[in-house]
């Protein structure tokens, strides 16, 4: 009694199952003909079908011609994970007019054919998974797509290659880019590194401010692209609205800035690892140095020539350990996740310092060497060439002693222990997220992983973080120059898409307010975290009414559990439809006992 | 029972999964070929977050064992914020299991990451052995309602025409012009539903809004120059509905339903005594039975709710009856005494309650039962009497009781102290209309108000409900009928508005918790138990901390 008219006109309608073998992956483990045997006969079901794999082209066409021939209106299926090849069945279905929100799907691949080895007890519980499916279908509501306005503008933060990447691509395709970038230069951290892999040498994003390089064409590109506007020394301080119509704050050196985007780019970047953090490697000492300041002693170098010399006291250094992951692949001082350039970079500088100082000794401690990039091997193998010393095996500690260095190591080929003494030493520090980059994501509810970086939604694809919301470069990840500007080009072209289109259809699965329950409490406001409910007077009723704000919504359902009287509710995950699925999946039990 | 514990016993375990993190990660799982018991069943949801105590307590009453909830690592929610308040939200739910005796080791959080396969089969592996270890629990088969035909429910509702008196109806519409749900939704209308039913309209009764909207506060039946017994026509229209297959959607999601069923259907090894504090004399055998009722159920429902503490109640009415000498029993085996389920249209459940309670109640040897709850002190009164002629043991409601103590000289007038706040007294309908008490609470205001008590506009028969009735439907209605009726408090001039009943206190609270559609001022009244305001001026328990919104002090 508590469901509107159109629930109840929509009820009662047979649901048409279909259970997929999988070639075998589903079939060799559920005994499918048992479950289909035992559905036939219940008056809900319209059909009961088996194929070998729904998502392959025969399937396919198998699912259209059950669709014009039977006459169906709701479907029920057995199948993989509805997150994947599921879109290929539901579709093939709603190309022949089938309502999407009328299709349930559940998995009984990945959570009974995989995951049990008895067949009969995972035949058991698939067919009870079914049965809630069948029972959920019967429960759902047909609904149409939400049409979604994109506006024509980005915004991207952060001025570095990936933020400049996007920010030209997205500007050369006629949209206006706000450009927020929180130093007072574009460029970032590659816009101060001596050289790059692999052409050792300047060229690849050709930025520098190193002399040999005078045209920095990149970041002149963005000044002068008049669909363009770089912020500089600004930071974005609020973003609300919704999917396709954000409204962002920024506060630049001119005062606060205000605008409307329809798409949004997260180019934040990473920072290095802080070495203080691993006592043991004395970076407190003027000798001990990170990558990245080895890096400015190179641009001086070759700005001054003869310059690389010993921070401590100016003397030439005759033999250089480089320490490999820091902070990298360390659970307790730093971080679990390999950093990935590293091994690239120290060798790069390695060899760097071997053209300059031919008679230094320079070693490499590493772990395991890795550049799984193209190129990468040649570059070892002439490093090694000349003369660089790779070692096997993580240091132990750096050691002061009577004014100099030692780096204690053991080389694990051999099984010998080590102690070099070393007038430089340079830690090759890991990538983390850069400071600042939690309050983007939580401001844009964007994930972290559990390393801390931004989560992909798939990530085993690359795609949206948000609605109209894209992570790239090193805010999703550590990764090199090259990737990272593969990341922001697929950014950029994502959101052109989006945004050439104008509007996009988007799911309904968002917050319904039945406002005969309604009572203004107002509890579903406080607990939404994207601003998408509003109480509006309603003069009629003499108390406030909830209303949802549908491209603001993410369906999350806090408003729906908080509402004491049940009137706000999440389409498609009712709960009337979720108990149903529930009982279906026990009810079986009831009957076997 | 074929099911048993140990090793044969094989639990029913529900895992809602957040699509973002528990989904993909039970995915993987399987993707890695890692095994898990089948006994776990996977339902997809957006978020933790939306996970209700009500579909929770939905899947024990159908045979769920245990139900885990898995989503997002903390403070990695995708939706910013579910998964803490889940956390709160199933810890509350955990104190409800522990009073109904279910044991809160039947429900579990795990907050895991998408990538973290392992975690996701080691947790919920984890879980089925210890379900598993808990046993089943031993739930009475529901009783199978034979569906209705249109003709039968034709005949049924002459029935009841006839037994609520209906049938002299003259349609004077006496009734609509003081109901209080009609005064602020023009399309409700009592006369014209027992005019629908007397036409044999009867079609609709399944989806019948109507007769759930009514609150059964009886301001009809008082004003009925005809006797017609409104409520009890409605009550027995709501019980035609049920076996139409109509589910009345309750307020916070059935959950209260639900944990009365599973009193009706289980004999759990309940918790609900952990009220008494050691200074307080209570037995198990004795001549005065405290019948305590949901108090304690509510303050773990309610968990957010501020300053809600229903226990002080049951508390309260021991330590006065302590001080006039009276040692109560109180039972850990008390039950729910069915009302809700009653008005609810679940007759079956109801009786199980209630033959509990009767036998339980006989047991201790009590002639006399004290109750503090009006709906409680109504059902047994009313409802229980009509189906067992004779109880055996004699009911009383506390105002009547305490007023008896004093002018039977065991407690003295002179030990309360004067209130030093001005209050108004609300009647609950189940006290005031339904059970005709509304002197006795009125006498003992008299004996502590120090001058300072005072009367609202509308009392006694005409006094206003507090809205909602047997958690069924909660509207804007509902709440506009709240907030009048705390303004109508505050123009009396009252700092305080007392009451018994302590789903009036609930409901008065939750109406003026969050927003509200008129100024705060206006509403700003203290909402106080009755009892508790007597064992306060007694000194028996302590004035609150804060003092409630509105003291003058």
């Amino acid at each position: 009694m508590e469901e509107s008219r159109h629930d109840i006109d929509t009820k009662k309608k047979q649901v048409a199952v279909y259970l997929c073998g999988c070639k075998g992956a589903i079939s060799d483990h559920v005994d499918l003909e048992s479950i289909a045997k035992e559905l036939k006969g219940d008056p809900d079901i319209l059909t009961v079908s088996i194929h070998e794999a729904l998502c392959s082209r025969e399937g396919q066409d198998f699912l259209k011609e059950e669709y014009s021939a039977k006459g169906i209106e709701r479907v029920a299926v057995a199948a993989c994970s509805p997150n994947i090849q599921g879109l290929i069945v539901s579709r093939s279905l709603e190309e022949q007019g089938l309502n999407r929100y009328l299709f349930e799907q559940v998995n009984i691949r990945e959570q009974c054919a995989w995951s049990h080895a008895d067949k009969s007890e995972a035949t058991e519980k698939a067919k009870r998974l079914t049965k809630g499916a069948i029972a959920r279908a019967k429960e759902l509501v047909p609904l149409e797509d939400i049409v979604v306005p994109i506006l024509p503008s980005t915004l991207v933060i952060g001025g570095g290659v990936t933020g400049m990447q996007a920010a030209l691509d997205i500007a050369s395709q006629g949209f206006k880019v706000h450009l927020v970038e929180r130093s007072d230069e574009l460029g970032g951290r590659a816009y101060k590194l001596s050289m790059t892999f692999p052409t050792h040498n300047c060229g690849i994003c050709c930025m520098q401010y190193c002399k040999e390089c005078v045209f920095t064409p990149k970041i002149e590109d963005v000044r002068q692209n008049e669909n363009i506007e770089v912020m500089l020394e600004s930071e974005v301080v609020d973003i609300t609205g919704g999917f396709g119509n954000r409204q962002v704050k920024v506060t630049t050196p001119d005062g606060e800035k205000e605008f409307d985007v329809g798409t949004i780019i997260v180019a934040t970047g990473s920072k290095t690892f802080n070495p203080s953090r691993i006592p043991e490697l004395r970076y407190e000492n003027p000798d001990v140095i990170t990558a990245v300041e080895l890096e400015q002693l190179i641009v001086e170098h070759r700005e001054k020539k003869g310059w690389l010399k010993r921070p401590s006291d100016g003397k030439v250094p005759k033999t250089i350990n480089f320490i490999q992951c820091v902070g990298s692949r360390d659970k307790v001082k730093g971080n679990l996740h390999c950093s990935l350039v590293c091994c690239t970079y120290a060798i790069g500088q390695a060899r760097e310092i071997k053209k300059i100082l031919p008679d230094a000794e320079v070693y490499i401690h590493y772990i395991d060497l890795r550049g799984p990039y193209r190129g990468f091997e040649e570059f070892y193998d002439q490093a090694k060439e000349e003369g660089v010393q790779f070692v096997r095996g993580r240091v132990s500690e750096v050691v002061e002693d009577r004014g100099k260095l030692f780096v204690r190591a053991v080389d694990t080929d051999s099984g010998t222990l080590l102690n070099i003494p070393s007038d430089i030493v340079v830690l090759a520090v890991g990538q983390e997220p850069a400071d600042g980059s939690d309050k983007i994501s939580k401001m844009l509810h964007i994930q972290t992983d559990i390393d801390q970086f931004m989560k992909d939604i798939n990530p085993m694809f690359p795609s949206e973080f948000r609605r109209g919301v894209y992570v790239a470069g090193t805010a999703q990840g550590p990764k090199g120059i090259r990737y990272s500007i593969e990341d922001a080009k697929a950014a950029a072209a994502s959101a052109v898409e989006l945004m050439k289109k104008g509007e996009t259809p988007f799911p309904r699965i968002v917050a319904y307010v039945d406002e005969e329950r309604c009572r203004g409490c107002g509890r579903c406001e406080e607990a939404c975290e994207y601003g998408a409910i509003r109480l509006e007077e309603d003069p009629e009723k003499m108390v406030k009414i909830s209303r949802v704000d549908e491209i603001v919504c993410e369906g999350c359902g806090a408003c729906a559990t908080v509402c004491c009287n049940k009137a706000i509710t999440i389409n498609n995950f009712k709960r009337e439809q979720v108990e149903a699925q529930i009982r279906a999946i026990l009810e079986e039990v009831d009957a076997d006992g | 029972m074929a099911e048993e514990k140990g090793a044969d016993f094989e639990p029913n375990i529900i895992a809602f999964t957040c699509t973002w993190c528990g989904y993909p990660s039970a995915n993987l799982a399987g993707v890695n070929k890692i095994e898990y018991p089948p006994n776990v069943k996977i339902i997809r949801v957006m978020c933790s977050g939306s996970v209700e105590p009500g579909v929770i307590m939905d899947a024990f009453e159908h045979g769920a064992h245990g139900v885990i909830v898995i989503g997002c690592l903390m403070d990695n929610c995708h939706y910013v914020s579910g998964n803490v308040k889940t956390q709160e939200r199933i810890d509350a739910l955990k104190e409800l299991f522990d009073i109904l005796g279910l044991d809160s080791k039947r429900l579990r959080t795990e907050w895991i990451n998408a990538s973290e396969r392992t975690k996701f089969a080691e947790s919920v592996n984890e879980f089925v052995e210890e379900v598993r270890a808990l046993g089943p629990i031993p739930m009475k088969k529901k009783a199978k309602l034979k569906p209705r035909t249109q003709d039968e429910t034709k005949e049924e509702v002459k029935q009841i025409i006839e037994d609520t008196g209906a049938f002299d109806c003259v349609e004077c519409g006496k009734c609509t012009t003081v109901c209080p749900i009609a005064s602020f939704d023009p399309d409700f209308a009592p006369r014209t539903i027992v005019l629908r039913a007397m036409e044999g309209i009867v079609e609709d009764i399944a989806t019948d809004r109507d007769i759930w909207t009514c609150i059964a506060c009886e301001q009809c039946n008082v004003m009925c120059p005809y006797k017609v017994d409104y409520s009890g026509f409605i009550r027995g229209m709501r019980e035609e509905a049920v076996r139409h297959g109509s589910a009345p959607l309750c307020s916070q999601g059935g959950v209260i339903h639900s944990t009365q069923r599973i009193m009706a259907n289980t004999d759990l090894k309940q918790q609900r005594l952990d009220w008494v504090k050691e200074d307080m004399e209570v037995t198990d055998k004795g001549e005065v039975f405290y019948f305590v009722g949901c108090l304690p159920h509510y303050d773990a429902i309610f968990k957010d709710m501020e300053e809600l503490k229903l226990r002080d109640i049951a508390e309260s009415a021991v330590r006065i009856m302590n001080k006039a000498g009276v040692v109560p029993v109180v039972s850990n085996e008390e039950k729910c005494c069915g009302h809700d389920l009653m008005w609810t249209g679940n007759e079956s459940d109801f009786e199980k309650l209630m033959d509990h309670n009767v036998e339980l109640i006989k047991k201790s040897g009590a002639k006399k039962v004290v109750f503090t709850c009006p709906e409680c002190y109504r059902t047994f009164n009313m409802d229980y009497q009509d189906l067992i002629d004779d109880l055996g043991f004699e009911m009383v409601h506390i105002a009547d009781y305490v007023k008896d103590l004093i002018d039977s000289g065991k407690l003295k007038a002179e030990d309360f102290a004067s209130a030093q706040y001005k209050f108004t007294y609300h009647d609950s309908c189940r006290l005031g209309r339904h059970s005709g008490i509304y002197d006795s609470p009125r006498a003992l205001a008299e004996v502590f108000s120090g001058g300072n008590y005072l009367e609202m506009e509308r009392t006694r028969d005409k006094a206003v409900c507090c809205g909602v009735s047997a958690w069924t439907n909660c509207n804007a209605q509902t709440k506009r009928m709240q907030i009048d009726r705390l303004m109508e408090a505050k123009k009396a001039g009252a700092d305080r508005m007392l009451m018994f009943c302590p789903k009036c206190q609930i409901h008065f609270k939750c109406a003026v918790q969050n927003e509200i559609p008129v100024d705060r001022s206006e509403v700003d009244v203290g909402i106080e138990d009755f009892t508790v305001a007597m064992a306060r001026l007694l000194a028996l328990m302590e004035e609150p901390k804060e003092e409630p919104i509105g003291d003058s002090e």
